[in-house]
């Protein structure tokens, strides 16, 4: 943290990370030159040299590319190019995917049509307020007013016996059911209880606020309006498993979040919810916000801890899990923003409440973020079961008279499923058995005349974009894939080699980039692009019935073994570059 | 590893490929393959270094939803391992196909040493076709793709094929934790990372000594020995 909190702190200051800055931190910390290159290259926060005044990042990604239309960055780039002062960068999903197309400005986040980013790049157009919003009424949160807050905390701390109120915060989240809601689904008691038991000290409790998965900002809403109960359940996720430090690890474009979180933590300070002797207990807990230098994949766990360690942000290989072998290789409690804001009123109403929030046989509520062809897009808590049909009919529909042609029920990692299964409900396990996966909770709705194919080669770019480059299936295959669609689709690229069998080609990759890649991103990079395949046959068609032009297998000489390597020395290159 | 050392509380028992192992706590998969000669193919692995498990070719079948990398994962008691079979010969053959849709025509290191491990792995898994791509396509690929990766001629004694390098991190760990001296990373993300030396600076210009480990690590021809290349063309005359 220090370290990336430091260059992050030099970049501020002299705009860029140069050589001559990184040599005198080098010095200064004794760090080998090549680690503060490799911070420097993986994380995109960081320039080598400074840049214009005015920064104006476009979002590339699913829910902007549907709102912003086709082409819509190059767009927003060519409106800007006469500009004197500016600089435009394309980015991955900035996570306002509510106000699509979103833009940012200097880090302030914007919408708008072309000429509107230039009006306010240009400073013609005042730009938009960058405070926290007056926070709604929301159902999870059990405190009428701000002096009720922390009162589980106070109750289960005042208790005389401490041991039984650990005991029965753990079996409470295990009998309501709460899983994580990052993504993964893993069972939120069970992970409290092995970091519990884990032995190691000290321990860790870290909140995942990287929520950066495209379609995907209902942190972003509870970071801002509910931050409170994200708080209380760290510190109790301290006090049960018995760690003294928190981080809650945000991403890098959540700067207005930052300031409500900001706020809270000094209110919970006030109140005397964090600090050495939490509520007069004597137990000590500290918190603090460790911001991001950028980058989806650090929303994965374990690259979260590298990144925390001050290292490239690359998953490790698991196990050892975090619960047992986390932050400096001690037993860290890590969990969503959602996940730990939702225990707080789970273990105030307790769990039988809970359960009966669901729809039916289904249990508790859900944050949703809603984007795409829907007429409200926004964050929604329904009950969990309610349908996809029946989120759509709370969201506004589709508009324009549009019928609904598929959904992604749970990001851009999830797969896409046809409008006919609409009437599944929103649970872990039935969109597991519907083929794709609750995810983080991001529903983007896709209207009967999107180009899904295109949709889907816009989340695989976003997955070769992220993708930290460490195992070879998902640097290099993701990589692949997207040239190959794009090839097939006739884009660009010197290689428009399309070829039958492309779609057995996709799937074989799809399968060993699954089954062989280190983490998460890796393993589901294609999926949506074989959703699209599978459920869509005309999507496969259109991938396979262009120009059977046959590959330049000239690759496969390189196997024969001497041959033409003994005729020129092997020192015949090509592209020689710098 | 014999079968009576079962009851101590510091050894495993599983079964690889059919056949009861018993090994020290903490011995990785492929360690315990090896000890019953079954030879698990490698790429990034050496056993002089710390496993990184980053080029997946060892990935092995212990039932579970995804593969997982012999060379980090550690034994366990009562797992089952299957270290070959079709699926995961399969996708051996597509991570070799993969790597070298971007590998350059003539590698280096066929030329010096002759020992290129990624065409000799490529040879035994009879790969005579590479359907993916040479040349990167697309929209933001172009800038930086892998034919701009070049090379690097200004170490005296090490020639530099980036285009060669498969990020086996080889040479980082030979660098940084074996000799110690600090000088090779990563740098980049994703498809366009690359080995940098310092400040990602030509190796030549680096505090690189020459002492010659990285490249003895090397795996493929991204890290050769100019000295040998041109012996090589006198040998032949």
């Amino acid at each position: 943290m220090e370290l990336l909190t430091r260059m992050m702190a030099l970049q501020e200051e002299h705009g860029a990370v140069t050589d001559e800055v990184l040599r005198a931190l080098s010095l200064e910390t004794r760090t080998p030159l090549y680690h503060l290159e490799g911070l420097r290259g993986f994380y995109p926060v960081f320039r080598s040299a400074p840049g214009e005044a005015t920064q104006v990042q476009i979002c590339r990604d699913i829910a902007c590319a549907m709102k912003g239309g086709a082409g819509h960055c190059a767009r927003v780039a060519e409106a800007l190019r006469d500009l004197p002062g500016v600089e435009v960068e394309e980015v991955s999903c900035l996570g306002r995917c509510d106000s699509a197309p979103a833009s940012a400005i200097n880090e302030v986040p914007v919408s708008g049509t072309p000429a509107e980013i230039r009006a306010y790049a240009a400073g013609d157009t005042p730009l938009p307020p960058d405070e926290p919003a007056t926070p709604n009424r929301w159902p999870t949160d059990p405190y009428p007013d701000q002096a009720a807050r922390y009162g589980v905390l106070r109750k289960l701390l005042a208790a005389a016996d401490g041991e039984a109120g650990r005991k029965e915060v753990v079996d409470t989240l295990k009998a309501a059911g709460l899983r994580g809601m990052g993504g993964a689904g893993f069972p939120t008691g069970m992970k409290w209880d092995f970091t519990a038991r884990a032995q190691g000290d000290p321990k860790y409790v870290v909140c995942n606020a990287d929520e950066s998965e495209p379609g995907t900002f209902k942190d972003r809403m509870i970071l801002e309006e509910l931050p409170h109960l994200m708080i209380e359940a760290m510190v109790l996720g301290g006090w049960v498993t018995g760690a003294n430090e928190g981080i809650v690890y945000l991403r890098h474009e959540y700067g207005r979040e930052k300031k409500a979180l900001q706020a809270a933590l000094e209110a919970a300070r006030q109140a005397g919810a964090i600090g050495p002797s939490v509520l007069g207990s004597g137990f000590a807990f500290d918190l603090r916000i460790f911001v991001s230098p950028g980058g989806y994949i650090l929303g994965e766990e374990t690259a979260m801890l590298e990144a925390l360690e001050d290292k490239r942000g690359e998953p490790r290989n698991k196990p050892p899990f975090p619960t047992n072998h986390g932050l400096w290789g001690k037993p860290t409690l890590i969990n969503n923003v959602e996940t730990f804001a939702a225990i707080p009123v789970i273990l105030h109403k307790g769990a039988e409440w809970w359960n009966a929030q669901g729809k039916g046989d289904f249990q508790g509520l859900k944050y949703l973020s809603v984007s795409g062809d829907v007429a409200d897009p926004g964050v929604y808590c329904v009950p969990m079961g309610t349908t996809i049909a029946e989120l759509l009919d709370i969201c506004g529909g589709v508009p324009g008279g549009k019928a609904l042609g598929a959904f992604a029920p749970g990001g851009a990692s999830s797969n896409f499923l046809p409008a006919n299964k609409a009437d599944v409900p929103l649970d872990f396990q039935a969109l597991q058995e519907a083929g794709s996966m609750l995810g983080s909770g991001a529903v983007i709705f896709a209207g009967e005349d999107r180009d899904l194919l295109e949709l889907a080669l816009n989340v695989t770019r976003f997955f070769r974009n992220e993708s930290c480059g460490k195992c070879v299936p998902c640097r290099v295959g993701s990589h692949k894939a997207v040239a190959l669609v794009e090839a097939a689709l006739n884009e660009t690229g010197p290689n428009a080699a399309p070829r039958p069998g492309l779609v057995g080609l996709l799937g074989e990759l799809n399968h060993t980039l699954a089954r062989t890649s280190i983490c998460g991103l890796g393993q589901v990079a294609l999926g949506p692009l074989m959703s699209v395949i599978e459920n869509f046959p005309a999507a496969a068609k259109r991938l396979e019935n262009t120009a059977a032009k046959r590959l330049d297998n000239t690759a496969a000489s390189r196997l024969d073994p001497g041959g033409d390597l003994e005729k020129d020395g092997g020192t015949d290159k090509k592209g020689s570059g710098p | 590893m014999s079968a009576e050392n079962n009851t101590d509380n510091n050894t495993v028992t599983l079964t690889i490929d059919g056949k009861s192992v018993t090994v020290a706590q903490g011995v990785t998969l492929w360690e315990a393959a090896r000890e019953i000669g079954i030879d698990i193919p490698v790429l990034c692995h050496s056993p002089r270094m710390r496993p990184v498990g980053v080029c997946r070719m060892c990935v092995v079948d212990i039932g579970e939803r995804v593969l997982a990398a012999a060379c980090v994962r550690e034994c366990a008691e009562g797992m089952t391992v299957a270290t070959g079979g079709a699926e995961v010969e399969g996708h051996r053959r597509v991570l070799s196909q993969l790597l070298l849709s971007d590998y350059p025509d003539h590698s280096r290191r066929e030329a010096t040493t002759g020992d290129d491990a990624l065409l000799e792995l490529a040879r035994s898994q009879g790969i005579v076709e590479i359907p993916y791509p040479e040349e990167p396509a697309g929209e933001g690929a172009a800038a930086d793709d892998a034919a701009a990766r070049g090379e690097d001629d200004s170490s005296p004694v090490i020639h530099v094929d980036h285009q060669a390098c498969i990020l086996c991190d080889r040479c980082i760990r030979a660098c940084d934790e074996l000799q110690h001296n600090d000088v090779i990373g990563r740098t980049g993300k994703g498809y366009t990372t690359r080995i940098a030396f310092d400040l990602d600076n030509p190796m030549g210009q680096s505090t690189c000594v020459a002492c010659g480990e990285c490249m003895a690590c090397c795996p493929t021809g991204a890290l050769t020995d100019k000295g040998l290349a041109g012996i090589r063309v006198e040998r032949k005359g």
